[in-house]
């Protein structure tokens, strides 16, 4: 772990404004920090912004519509106040992402090689015969079974599972130094997903790249994440290690969450649920986001927003009835 | 009760994946069949659940089209409670038995008509089989289903696209319970649906099932899923039931070397460190499976009898090495 972390986001805020003049409060005050070979997992449900957070970090956000603030400081440099063209040095060079969706994100009307060699070419240069060579190197290393031939493939060509490697490999073409990954597994087959993980397993002991993983799935998170951060109603309202969060989930919602899954190692005849639904984000709730639904709801939850206090050095919990302990028993 | 409620004997489904004609006669090329459900059996008894797992291309859905009733079997038979659903014979019966039969779909984007407001579409069933005259019951009635399906009775006058997808989803068991169904065929009722809203809606079908002792079907390529919900669980392979038995017994022993890298890739959320077999390969193409048993190029346990005859089911486990273990090769 080195002193000062990759990358730093402080008070990022995102707002959209819908057409009609509605605004909707996607992102809010959060606040994260990956460090060099370390692993963040992003978890939340549909709608808590965690995708909007990671195209915000990416700069891939509509500039009409989406009004973000605050910092995001990448290797000392905020990626909010740089012009269009530094974004473009650094969007598939330093800064990589993978996309969920393995169908829709590769050009149908170009081969994989082709994809993948224009990556190269745009930010490394030099000529045509060496990217390709490196691109061959590159599926090699996500484990496409003979990449000599697999480079002039097109897209439709391949598995779902071969396309989420390729997409994979493309984001690995300039070694980046942070490597985003939307919902990388959840359009594929549970075998798969375990081929794909295993391999960023892989990747990251050899690259030593930061990665922030973005996904629903917690089984995921407990797989390959060092830290995670929960998203709420675009918050966050759990930060800490992932077998401290596992072991000791200090946020209501975590706790529901965690719940709420159905699990392979215990049988029960009722999941927990969390009753109630998300609040709107156009009129975000004054206090806590989370209070119409909490168990453990007082009167000061609703009056003003709590913040995020750090219960230890490594675990932080936006809920001031934090330890939870006291209340469970 | 001990009969079985269901029957499904050797049930087989050939999709004709070919080119047209006239691009066959110009082109080249052959008539090419894709086997979806190549012989598959169960029973299920009233009550219960039985879970089929698999992953896409599997030929779970296919099951679960014909059981229901949807998609013609090419051949074998479907008996629901003494009435085949494909003979000719029986068509009287099996019109008194299409109220029984009710099947929750996976997109419930999908499956609910965006024109029609929520009361009609729970009352379409009651109409189509007459179960109750007259508007004021009928609107009493649906209120009623709504109520217990957690949803208010006034929301009946909204549309679908007003409910998210959890709401939906109830919606769709609203309209499967008002024909006072008693089998219900679920095919991935919850994919689509958050982990929060998936509990809440497997716990709302566990008691409806407690409350009205309904029989389910339930498909879902989510292992964790079906062990919450099923009593007894087959797992298919390329159209093929490989390993069926009860839950607790699956997940404690499983027999079948894909039953067994099938549960070591779920991602594990008490990091216990478990022993697993590492996932190789993918599913072969089901157009053109490889020879005998279909898992046998990703099987560690393959041997020469594998590449060459395809294993019965026999005693919940259709494995040469399980089967036969004096011919197999020691792993």
């Amino acid at each position: 772990m080195t002193a000062r972390p990759l990358i730093e986001i402080e008070g990022l805020r995102v707002v959209f404004q819908g057409d009609d003049g509605r605004t909707t409060h996607a992102v809010d005050s959060v606040d994260l920090s990956v460090a060099n070979g370390a692993t963040l997992g992003l978890v939340g449900e549909s709608g808590c912004g965690k995708s909007v957070t990671s195209l915000a970090i990416m700069g891939l956000l509509p500039k009409q519509s989406a009004a973000v603030s605050g910092a995001i400081r990448f290797d000392g440099v905020d990626l909010l106040g740089v012009p269009d063209e530094t974004l473009r040095d650094l969007r598939g060079n330093r800064l990589a992402m993978i996309f969920q969706e393995p169908m829709t994100s590769l050009n149908p009307s170009f081969t994989i090689g082709d994809q993948i060699i224009e990556t190269i070419l745009r930010h490394r240069g030099g000529g045509r015969r060496n990217a390709r060579e490196r691109t061959i190197e590159l599926l090699r290393r996500v484990h496409i079974p003979s990449p000599e031939k697999r480079i002039d493939e097109f897209p439709h060509k391949l598995s779902g599972g071969m396309r989420q490697r390729v997409m994979i490999a493309m984001a690995l073409a300039c070694d980046p130094q942070l490597l985003i990954a939307d919902e990388p597994t959840t359009a594929l087959d549970v075998t798969l997903q375990a081929q794909i993980l295993d391999l960023m397993r892989e990747l990251k002991a050899a690259s030593g790249a930061a990665i922030i993983l973005i996904t629903h799935d917690l089984g995921v998170v407990a797989e390959v994440c060092d830290e995670v951060a929960v998203m709420y109603a675009g918050e966050i309202v759990e930060r800490a290690a992932v077998d401290e969060l596992f072991a000791n989930p200090q946020h209501p919602y975590t706790v529901g969450l965690l719940g709420s899954i159905p699990r392979l190692d215990r049988r029960t005849t009722h999941l927990a649920t969390i009753e109630g639904m998300v609040p709107n984000m156009a009129t975000p709730p004054a206090g806590c986001r989370f209070a119409a639904r909490c168990p453990f709801v007082e009167d000061a939850c609703v009056k003003t927003p709590p913040p995020l206090a750090m219960l230890n050095a490594t675990h932080a919990s936006r809920c001031i009835r934090a330890p939870l302990e006291r209340l469970v028993s | 009760m001990s009969a079985a409620l269901i029957d499904v004997k050797n049930l087989r489904r050939v999709f004709d994946v070919s080119k047209p004609w006239l691009n066959r006669v110009l082109e080249g090329g052959h008539l090419e069949f894709l086997k979806a459900v190549d012989g598959v059996s169960f029973d299920i008894k009233r009550g219960e659940t039985l879970a089929l797992v698999g992953e896409s291309g599997s030929g779970k859905t296919t099951v679960a089209r014909m059981v229901v009733g949807l998609l013609p079997p090419t051949s074998g038979e479907v008996i629901i409670d003494g009435v085949s659903m494909t003979d000719p014979r029986q068509a009287q019966a099996r019109r008194r038995l299409r109220r029984r039969i009710q099947m929750i779909f996976q997109d419930p984007y999908a499956s609910l008509n965006p024109r029609f407001r929520v009361d009609a579409i729970v009352a379409e069933p009651i109409r189509a089989f007459e179960l109750i005259q007259g508007e004021r019951d009928i609107k009493a009635r649906v209120g009623e289903l709504l109520s217990l399906v957690g949803l208010h009775p006034d929301d009946g006058l909204k549309f679908p696209h007003e409910f998210s997808g959890g709401q939906r989803q109830r919606i769709a068991i609203a309209r499967a319970l008002a024909s006072e169904a008693e089998f219900i065929v679920c095919d991935e009722p919850t994919s689509a649906l958050d982990v929060s809203v998936q509990a809440q809606i497997l716990n709302l079908m566990r008691d409806l099932q407690d409350k009205f002792g309904l029989t389910y079907l339930f498909i879902s390529h989510n292992l964790a899923v079906v062990r919450h919900m099923a009593s007894r669980i087959g797992v298919m392979y390329l159209g093929r039931i490989v390993e069926i038995t009860e839950g607790r017994r699956l997940f404690d022993n499983p027999r079948m070397p894909y039953t067994k890298m099938l549960l070591g890739a779920v991602p594990d959320l008490a990091m216990s460190g478990r022993q697993r077999i590492p996932v190789k390969g993918e599913i072969p193409n089901p157009i053109n499976p490889p020879p005998g048993c279909a898992f046998n190029p990703r099987c560690p346990l393959a041997f020469e009898l594998c590449r060459r005859k395809t294993p019965e089911l026999i005693d919940g486990v259709a494995c040469h090495s399980v089967n036969n273990p004096a011919a197999a090769i020691p792993a």
